[in-house]
């Protein structure tokens, strides 16, 4: 869908910030650039509809080259999420969220229908917000109509610059499991800027990990964090990588790799639901005294227990079998 | 602390308006706003005449000092922005009764030459202030706006100018009301306007046609201040308001 072939930017003919980049974000993926300041992500993206030009290589847009591409009809096609300010004071939420249809020249009850839609999908109140201005809003529900407003004319690719970046960490981690449950539902092609390793092990299919303008790794999650192609990757992800690669594996994933312990009934044992991540279930053996945690699924039925042994024996299994 | 500071703004209020009273009162008991009862003809007249000329000029300053604002911080002619600003620069910081010599110089006497006079007067207030509310801009607004598609026309229509439309008022709402003022001195170079009557007052020593001509000058730029107040409140979206609302809290 986006497919980046060589691209290379240089400023000022000889500051390389981007260099040879090539690789490729499947439909329907959503795909992290991640990478300390200065890595060149943002440029990267901004490549993507054009707001930066490309010095050599070219990016391909669901085969059409952008090079090559009208920029303004280009960019209608493209969502593009920016960490703030990016509503306009001057407008209404519906004329702030419908800009795009209205350039696209919809007519207005389509308009609506869609402006209802959205804002049921981001949890807002169609009719509460319609009226309301941008200062009127928190933080928050200004950046759910930004994604709303991406959203608006169904662009099959968005491009989204740190979107929850200027977020206070409870609403972020609110807003981040609620844009993924949208993206489950609408399949967007994703690419997506971060500097937050949490953020792009949580929500990324792949993470594209930069320096200095170069491609340091592109993988999955796990597998960046359970394999790091280099050093830097590695120091990169965190000496904690096995912790925050237990997030990525749910309590099925375990049962379904291996054989569960039986249910040895105690009177401080506690049940899990087998949705739940291994990180959970860990920290809920760490917690209690008790040494398993008995596995059920989501009529209550229970499958069997789980002990610190038998986590510590499926990541050594999915580290080796990433390899 | 806040309650002192408003009780100290609210003396100075009632202290601001009592002479403002009293120097009616006066006035009025001495008879002089007469000329404005015994010629109503001539004062009409040169009423007209005086907002003839301050509307024109600053009508066509409007026209020229916004679209060249608009110009100066388009990114390809930034450039030109120093020279630009230095030229409407100097024709504010010639003395006001120079510049209207020197359009008479060219114009001869009468209502045109004052008119362009004060035109030039009127360009810089206007284009710096269109300059500086362009500038005031987000450029993260901007930056969404061209990512999603929009023609720099359309970021310019639907996006900057609104977003600076506070600040253009302010400086064309600034130039009027200086205008007004010079345009008494309009009188000189043979335009007419109500300086006439200030000029007889002041050559006669008689307080009657000073003030015939004098408060009602004052009167315009007050109320053509208000004006503006309104203008600025009917014209700016309700959604700027609340954010400098916001900001200010």
């Amino acid at each position: 869908m986006i497919h980046f072939n060589d691209v290379t930017k240089i400023y000022n003919s000889n500051v390389k910030a981007i260099e040879n980049m090539n690789f490729t974000v499947e439909e329907g993926e959503l795909v992290i650039m991640l990478g300390p300041s200065g890595c060149g992500k943002t440029t990267l993206l901004r490549m993507v509809n054009q707001l930066e030009s490309i010095t050599k290589g070219d990016i391909m847009l669901n085969g059409k080259s952008v090079w090559h591409s009208n920029k303004i009809e280009m960019r209608r096609n493209i969502g593009y999420v920016i960490q703030s300010n990016g509503l306009f004071p001057n407008m209404n939420i519906e004329d702030n969220a419908m800009i795009v249809p209205n350039l696209l020249g919809w007519d207005r009850k389509k308009m609506r229908d869609r402006f209802n839609m959205l804002m049921e999908l981001v949890g807002l109140n169609p009719d509460e917000y319609r009226k309301r201005y941008p200062h009127e809003l928190s933080g928050g529900q200004q950046q759910r109509v930004g994604v709303a407003r991406a959203l608006a004319a169904d662009p099959p690719v968005m491009l989204m610059d740190e979107p929850f970046g200027a977020l206070d960490p409870i609403i972020r981690t609110h807003l981040q499991e609620e844009f993924l449950q949208i993206q489950k539902e609408l399949k967007k092609t994703i690419l997506f800027v971060s500097h937050d390793i949490d953020e792009a092990v949580k929500m990324a299919d792949k993470i594209a990990l930069l320096k200095g303008g170069k491609m340091m790794q592109y993988a999955e999650p796990a597998r960046m964090l359970n394999k790091p192609a280099n050093s830097f990757v590695a120091e990169f992800v965190g000496q904690d990588r096995v912790l925050k690669s237990m997030s990525l594996y749910t309590v099925r994933d375990l049962a379904n790799a291996l054989t569960l312990k039986p249910v040895i009934e105690s009177p401080d044992s506690q049940n899990i639901n087998e949705n739940l991540s291994l990180r959970v279930a860990i920290s809920k053996i760490l917690n209690q005294e008790a040494d398993q945690l008995i596995v059920e699924n989501d009529n209550g039925t229970r499958k069997g227990s789980i002990t610190l042994d038998l986590i510590e024996q499926f990541l050594h299994r999915e580290i080796k079998e990433s390899v | 602390m806040d309650r002192t500071n408003k009780t100290i703004a609210l003396i100075i209020k009632l202290i601001f308006w009592a002479l403002l009273i009293a120097f009616f009162v006066w006035a009025f008991a001495n008879n002089m706003f007469s000329k404005i009862w015994e010629q109503p003809d001539t004062f009409l007249r040169l009423l007209g005449e005086h907002i003839t000329i301050v509307l024109l000029s600053g009508a066509a300053a409007v026209l020229l000092a916004v679209p060249l604002g608009i110009f100066v911080t388009r990114p390809k002619f930034r450039k030109s922005e120093w020279l630009i600003v230095g030229i409407a620069n100097l024709g504010q910081t010639i003395p006001s009764l120079a510049v209207l010599a020197l359009a008479m110089g060219f114009l001869g006497i009468g209502i045109s030459a004052a008119v362009v006079a004060l035109f030039v007067y009127s360009l810089l207030p206007i284009l710096q202030n269109t300059i500086a509310g362009l500038d005031s801009v987000d450029d993260n607004m901007i930056d969404a706006a061209k990512g999603m598609g929009l023609t720099n026309t359309q970021i310019l229509w639907k996006i900057e100018l609104p977003n600076a439309l506070t600040s253009i008022i302010a400086g064309v709402r600034t130039a009027l009301v200086i205008n007004i003022g010079t345009a008494a001195l309009a009188y000189l170079i043979g335009a007419g306007g109500l300086g006439v009557w200030i000029f007889t007052g002041i050559r006669l020593f008689d307080n009657a046609f000073l003030m015939s001509g004098a408060v009602p000058v004052t009167l315009l730029a007050i109320v053509i201040d208000y004006l503006f107040k309104w203008l600025q409140f009917a014209l700016v979206p309700k959604g700027l308001r609340l954010a400098r609302k916001a900001q200010n809290s």
